[in-house]
C-alpha cells in the first residue's frame, strides 16, 4: 500500500492536471461562442472537454483533500496555509458543482445568450483558479514555495467567520441550492 | 437493484480509502502518552504487525533523588515508511494506562525536541535505520523503578507497527549527598524561546560556589558563556537570539565544597509561536463556502437561462409558445 503522502502527489496531480485542461477548454469554449475565435466546430469539442475534465477532477478532489490531511505532519489544522487549502479546495469544489450541475439540467441552454455563456464560463474557470491557488498553498506548505509566489499572495492570513455567518451561510446556500434545483427539474403539467 | 450495487461500490471504495489513513500516518506530535495513545491502531492486536525494530535504555550509574538525570533510548534495526517517521515512548510499565514517567512519580524536564514529553516522533533519514533520544528526568522518591521503551511506526503495506523493549531497565534512586553541588530542587528548565530575541536564562542552585555555562548548536559545535550572579545560589546566563527555528542543548558545571557536578543536557528550542484555530469553524465555513459557491452559481445560471418566470427563455410564458 502506497504511504498517504505519495497518494496525496498522485490525486493532487489528477486534480491539478484535469482542472487545468477544463481551464484551457472553457477558455477556449467562450472565444469561440463569443466568435472571437472563429472555429464554431469547435464549441461543442470543446464544451465536452471541458465539462468531462471538470467532473473528472471534481472526482478526484475528494481524495486529494483525504490523503492531504493524512498526510499532513502534526495533528489537525496547525497551519494557516492548510486552513486556507481548505476554503480554496472547498469553494473550487462548490463552483464546479455548480457548474456541472447547471450543465446537467439545462443542457446547451447555457451557451445559448452572451449573458449566460459568461456566467457558465467564469463559474468553471472560478473553479479552475481555486484549484490551482490550492494546488500552489501546497507547495508553499511543503517546498516553502510556488510558481504564484510572484503574486505574494496571502496564505498566511486566514479569514475566519464566526461560527453564526458560517451556519447562516451554510443554510443560505443549502437553500439556494435546493430551491435552483426545483426549478430546474419542474414537474410537468402534461399528464 | 442498481441502487444495491453502487451502494455496494461506495461502500468498497471507503474500505479501500481507509488503509489510507489508518494510525495517523502523518504523525501525532509529541505529547504524554501512554503505550497505546489511549487505543490506537498501533496498539490494536487485530490489525498492527510487530516492529522489528530492537530497544535498550541506558542510564548512568549513579542516580540522586531530585537531581537531573538523563535515560538515553536506543533504537536499532529500524524500517520505517517512506515518510521515515518513528514515534518513541517512554513508560514505567506495559499495561497501557497510568503507565507515564509522571505516574511513577518522576517528573520529565527535557526531551529530545525541546519539550518535555514522553512520546517524541523523529524523523529518519533515507537509509538510516538507528537512532537515539535522550529525555532528562528528576525522581521524586528513593527506590528502584522499571523503565520500558516502545516504538510506534509504518512500514510496508501500510501497517501500524508496534514494538517495545525485551525487558524492563531498572534505575535505582539514592539519598542526595548533603554537600553536592546541584540545580535547586524546584528549578524547572526552559524548553521553548521566542525566536529573534535574545533569551536571559536564571538558573537556582545549591551548595554551589560557581558556575560554568555550555552550549551547543545542532552542529554540535560547543561554546560557553559568562555566568553572573545574582545573588546566593542564582546565576544568569544570556544566550544569543536565535534568527531561525533550531534547538541548542545547554548544561552547567557546578563546583562547590563537594564533589564537582556536570548536568545532563537540556534542550532548548526557538520557534515562531504555534497557530491555533477552531477546527470546527473551519469545516463549517468550508461547508458553507461549498453550498455557497454551488448555490449561487445555480440560482444565478437558472435565473439567466430560464429566466426571471421560470421559463426556458426571459419573457417566454409557454412551452413551445411560438407554434401557437
Amino acid at each position: 500500500m502506497i504511504s498517504p503522502g505519495t497518494f496525496h502527489v498522485v490525486t493532487t496531480e489528477l486534480v491539478v492536471g484535469a482542472f487545468s485542461v477544463a481551464g484551457l477548454s472553457f477558455t477556449l469554449c467562450i472565444l469561440t461562442h463569443l466568435g472571437i475565435l472563429k472555429r464554431p466546430l469547435w464549441a461543442t469539442m470543446f464544451d465536452h472537454i471541458a465539462h468531462f475534465t471538470l467532473a473528472f477532477g471534481l472526482a478526484a478532489t475528494p481524495f486529494a483533500i483525504l490523503s492531504g490531511l493524512s498526510s499532513a505532519p502534526g495533528e489537525g489544522l496547525n497551519s494557516p496555509i492548510l486552513v486556507n487549502k481548505m476554503f480554496l479546495s472547498m469553494t473550487g469544489f462548490g463552483f464546479a458543482l455548480g457548474c456541472l450541475l447547471s450543465r446537467w439540467r439545462l443542457g446547451n441552454k447555457v451557451w445559448s445568450s452572451t449573458k449566460s455563456l459568461l456566467l457558465h464560463g467564469s463559474s468553471g474557470l472560478a473553479a479552475v483558479g481555486s484549484m490551482l491557488l490550492t494546488a500552489s498553498a501546497g507547495g508553499t506548505f511543503a517546498r516553502g514555495e510556488s510558481l504564484l509566489d510572484m503574486f505574494h499572495l496571502p496564505y498566511e492570513e486566514v479569514l475566519l467567520f464566526p461560527v453564526l455567518i458560517s451556519a447562516i451561510g451554510l443554510l443560505l446556500g443549502a437553500t439556494m441550492l435546493v430551491l435552483s434545483w426545483k426549478r430546474m427539474n419542474p414537474s410537468s403539467s402534461v399528464h | 437493484m442498481k441502487n444495491r450495487i453502487h451502494t455496494t461500490f461506495v461502500l468498497l471504495l471507503l474500505l479501500l480509502c481507509s488503509a489510507f489513513g489508518a494510525a495517523e500516518p502523518g504523525g501525532n506530535g509529541d505529547s504524554i502518552q501512554n503505550m497505546q495513545c489511549g487505543g490506537a491502531c498501533h496498539g490494536d492486536a487485530s490489525i498492527n504487525e510487530t516492529s522489528g525494530a530492537l530497544l535498550s535504555l541506558s542510564s548512568p550509574a549513579t542516580i540522586y533523588l531530585g537531581i537531573p538525570t538523563t535515560l538515553t533510548l536506543t533504537a536499532t534495526n529500524l524500517e520505517t515508511s517512506n515518510s521515515g517517521l518513528v514515534g518513541l515512548f517512554l513508560l514505567t510499565d506495559m499495561t497501557g494506562h497510568s503507565d507515564t514517567p509522571q505516574d511513577a512519580g518522576w517528573e520529565i524536564l527535557s526531551d529530545v525536541n525541546g519539550g518535555a514529553m514522553n512520546y517524541n516522533e523523529q524523523t529518519l533519514d533515507s537509509g538510516q535505520n538507528q537512532t537515539s533520544i535522550s529525555w532528562v528526568l528528576r525522581a521524586s522518591a528513593l527506590g528502584t523503578t522499571t523503565f520500558y521503551a516502545a516504538i510506534h511506526h509504518g512500514g510496508g503495506y501500510s501497517a501500524p507497527f508496534f514494538g517495545t523493549t525485551a525487558t524492563g531497565f531498572e534505575v535505582t534512586v539514592q539519598p542526595v549527598p548533603e554537600d553536592l553541588p546541584r540545580l535547586a530542587a524546584d528549578f524547572t528548565p526552559p524548553t521553548f524561546r521566542a525566536l529573534d530575541t535574545p533569551t536571559e536564562l536564571n538558573i537556582q542552585t545549591q551548595f554551589t560556589n560557581a558556575v560554568q555555562f555550555e552550549w551547543k548548536s545542532e552542529d554540535g559545535l560547543l561554546s560557553s558563556s559568562p555566568v553572573n550572579t545574582t545573588g546566593n545560589n542564582s546565576w544568569t546566563i544570556s544566550l544569543p537570539a536565535a534568527l531561525q527555528p533550531t534547538t541548542i542543548q545547554w548544561r552547567v558545571i557546578l563546583e562547590g565544597e563537594g564533589p564537582e557536578q556536570t548536568t545532563p543536557w537540556f534542550t532548548l528550542a526557538s520557534e515562531e509561536g504555534s497557530w491555533e484555530v477552531s477546527e470546527n469553524a473551519v469545516y463549517l465555513q468550508a461547508i458553507a463556502l461549498l453550498f455557497m459557491t454551488a448555490g449561487i452559481v445555480i440560482a444565478l445560471q437558472t435565473r439567466i437561462t430560464m429566466g426571471a418566470n421560470g421559463n426556458d427563455e426571459p419573457g417566454k410564458k409557454y412551452d413551445a409558445g411560438d407554434h401557437i
